[in-house]
């Protein structure tokens, strides 16, 4: 069987990364060097840290590739565990959005029809607004998720989510006044 | 105000805090109940497989800090709360490894190599006495070398280490959690440097916010909670989805075994077992009281050194181990629950954490306030109260409370939580998911934390894909700051010397272990390839 030579491949990047981060994005993106004078006092720059934890990095890399080029069982990144990456990912990146604009989108329809001006931020405390994003957002993630493991949607797996989130946002939001559910803390 | 006058007060800050219940007149104070309440919760999270006691810790502190608020007077329930959790998910991932060959937690993994075939003899609640005894003798006997250890660790740091040597032994710190972390000394270090460079974002003392790339977004750095959980729990519960989607043929049936004679732990049983407990405590708290290396490597070799003793000593008859012996499951369960106690070494005396509970405990000690750990905590003043040491001393107290527990109801509920390992893990790591979201949430109050939490768990995911061990990310973000402000104190200290690292034989030693451990590591895994 075929050695790996994902130490290598990892090894590589990673010295190729501390490189960029020594030369080019520290200088580029801090405002003092490694070691500044103020006011005739000598003091250590903004620069000085992130250069020590790039030295860790190129330290990691080196060794990767010096002594752990040919290390035993070395992880063999498969696509297709990229790729179920990908989905939950994007599974939940569709949930929070959702979770974001469920609200606001509601009283905005809900202001089409009945011709009111309300505002969301004005309402995010209050029922059943302040519910209307964590569920349908929370509903859906763990809807997706579970259905991408299992391979099928079903009504028993939307039914288990909507109960657990209910039961979440009555965690957190019943006993204190002073929580805030998402997405209201910032709208 | 003596030594004895503050481990008073520490006793009296547990027992006399605020009350919330009263039980025939006497009130009960709140941080005890918080301890019996993380306790129990502790145990049934751990014989939970896929869950584990940072997952409970990570949801519950944004609930706790909301129940009690950021006044000193929240420390001690609080972190009465996530010692509780921390104690009981050691003894409760035994249960599923126990009854059925499936670890509550990755430590519990050798108790699976006797303790179910023991079940499958008939001998489950005797295989789960066994890991209690053990795991509560252990738990014990770590937590009075705590006791003893970190006081005058942390005395012996503020007397003779100053600035630059306190610098030279975080680096150290960070190099020898990097090396021995995992099985790839490589891939710790470089776990180590994603760690500093991610807290180093968005900081800094220029007006200028340093690497932030001209965002807003990025000027304020990253929260210690999106990136803490994002790493250690998102990336986790991203990584066992994938698993289970892999496992999702090889499901069955589990087989039912029932119990057969007594399933007692006799004196004399315990008599035997006594010596294997003693020698797997004693590994346990060795290896715990080193910052970075975990209770999985504390349980496989309580269970190989007891190994090697017991196919010395044990009768013709006796099972060997792997064969359902109780020895073997009490090698490894005192081993992995000496661990936990002394972990809390350099945590509480130099301020480093050793793991993930550890982590948990100095996020809710920076999130609350009034108790920063470290060596100053321990700073005996005669004529002023140190509060800061009354907490530790309160925090001792309520690891001996968790303890009685342990001894006395701990065995019991330990015992009927095997259901626990009917939950369904597919439907509960995305629950598990929501859930740490919402407490991050919460916390911060913005939506771009739930953003960040979920690109650092990304960042985790693809680090378990790649076998990279996220706990030195974490312990590097968590340490970062420290590191570079002990360092600009030392370079100001030492008249702007930037040979500052080599200015006492102290340091010097410090750095020279960091080139050594780092140059050793690779050496011997270069060997063994």
């Amino acid at each position: 069987m075929r050695q790996s030579n994902g130490n290598l491949i990892l090894g590589g990047m990673t010295i190729v990364f501390a490189v960029l981060v020594i030369f080019v994005w520290i200088p580029l993106d801090t405002q003092t060097g490694l070691i500044e004078k103020v006011r005739r006092q000598v003091t250590i720059g903004d620069a000085f840290a992130p250069t020590i934890a790039a030295c860790f990095l190129l330290i990691g890399g080196l060794m990767l590739v010096l002594s752990e080029r040919n290390a035993g069982g070395q992880p063999r990144v498969k696509a297709r565990d990229v790729l179920f990456g990908l989905a939950l990912a994007m599974s939940v990146t569709v949930s929070i959005l959702v979770m974001r604009y469920a609200g606001p989108a509601t009283l905005g329809l809900w202001n089409l029809f009945t011709g009111g001006e309300a505002e969301y931020r004005l309402l995010r405390d209050t029922a059943p607004w302040k519910y209307i994003g964590f569920l349908l957002g929370g509903t859906m993630m763990i809807t997706l998720l579970v259905s991408l493991v299992e391979g099928c949607l079903r009504i028993k797996t939307v039914l288990i989510a909507l109960i657990s989130v209910s039961i979440m946002a009555m965690i957190y939001d019943l006993p204190f006044d002073d929580l805030l559910l998402p997405p209201n803390g910032d709208v | 105000m003596g030594t004895l006058d503050y481990i008073w007060l520490g006793i009296l800050a547990v027992f006399q805090g605020p009350a919330l219940i009263s039980v025939f007149g006497v009130p009960i104070s709140v941080t005890l109940v918080m301890i019996l309440f993380g306790f129990l919760t502790g145990i049934a999270v751990g014989a939970t497989p896929g869950l584990a006691g940072p997952i409970a810790m990570a949801i519950a502190l944004p609930i706790l800090i909301s129940i009690f608020g950021y006044t000193p007077d929240a420390l001690l329930p609080v972190m009465g709360f996530l010692i509780g959790v921390m104690k009981g998910a050691t003894i409760g991932g035994a249960v599923p490894a126990i009854l059925f060959n499936t670890p509550g937690t990755p430590d519990a993994y050798m108790t699976t190599l006797d303790g179910y075939p023991m079940t499958q003899k008939g001998q489950a609640r005797k295989a789960l006495r066994v890991a209690h005894f053990a795991s509560a003798s252990g738990d014990t006997f770590s937590d009075i070398v705590l006791i003893i250890c970190a006081p005058f660790l942390a005395l012996l740091v503020e007397a003779y280490l100053d600035f630059p040597e306190k610098t030279a032994l975080l680096i150290l710190s960070l190099s020898f959690i990097g090396a021995v972390i995992g099985g790839s000394p490589a891939k710790g270090v470089l776990s180590t440097g994603l760690g500093l460079l991610a807290v180093y974002i968005g900081t800094g003392e220029d007006f200028y916010p340093r690497l932030s790339m001209g965002s807003d977004h990025l000027s304020q750095g990253f929260p210690i909670a999106t990136s803490v959980l994002g790493v250690l729990i998102i990336g986790a519960v991203f990584k066992e989805m994938t698993d289970l989607w892999h496992q999702q043929r090889r499901s069955g049936l589990q087989p039912h075994f029932t119990d057969e004679g007594n399933q007692r732990l006799s004196r004399s049983e315990i008599g035997r077992l006594l010596p294997v407990v003693g020698r797997s405590a004693l590994i346990g708290t060795a290896i715990g009281a080193l910052p970075g290396i975990g209770s999985t490597l504390a349980a496989t070799l309580g269970y190989t050194v007891g190994r090697a003793r017991y196919e010395r000593t044990k009768s013709d008859t006796a099972p060997d181990f792997g064969d359902g012996a109780p020895e073997g499951v009490a090698a490894t369960e005192a081993a992995n629950s000496s661990v936990s106690g002394a972990n809390l070494i350099p945590v509480l005396s130099l301020g480093i954490p050793g793991n993930a509970a550890a982590v948990f405990l100095i996020l809710a000690a920076e999130s609350i306030g009034g108790f920063n750990p470290g060596p100053s905590v321990f700073r005996f003043t005669q004529d002023v109260v140190n509060p800061e040491l009354v907490i530790a001393f309160g925090l001792f107290t309520a690891m001996f409370i968790a303890n009685a527990l342990n001894w006395t109801i701990g065995g019991l509920f330990m015992r009927s939580m095997g259901i626990m390992v009917r939950i369904p893990k597919h439907i509960l790591l995305p629950t598990v998911l929501l859930l740490t979201l919402t407490a991050i949430y919460v916390q911060e109050t913005r939506i771009e934390a739930i953003w960040f939490a979920l690109g650092f768990g990304a960042l985790g995911y693809v680090m378990r894909l790649l076998a990279i061990s996220p706990l030195p990310f974490v312990i590097a973000f968590i340490l970062g700051g420290k590191l570079e402000e002990s360092a600009r104190q030392a370079f100001a200290a030492t008249g702007g010397d930037a040979w500052f690292l080599f200015s006492s034989p102290i340091s010097i030693l410090f750095v020279a272990s960091s080139v050594g451990i780092i140059l050793f590591s690779a050496t011997k895994k270069r060997q063994n390839t």
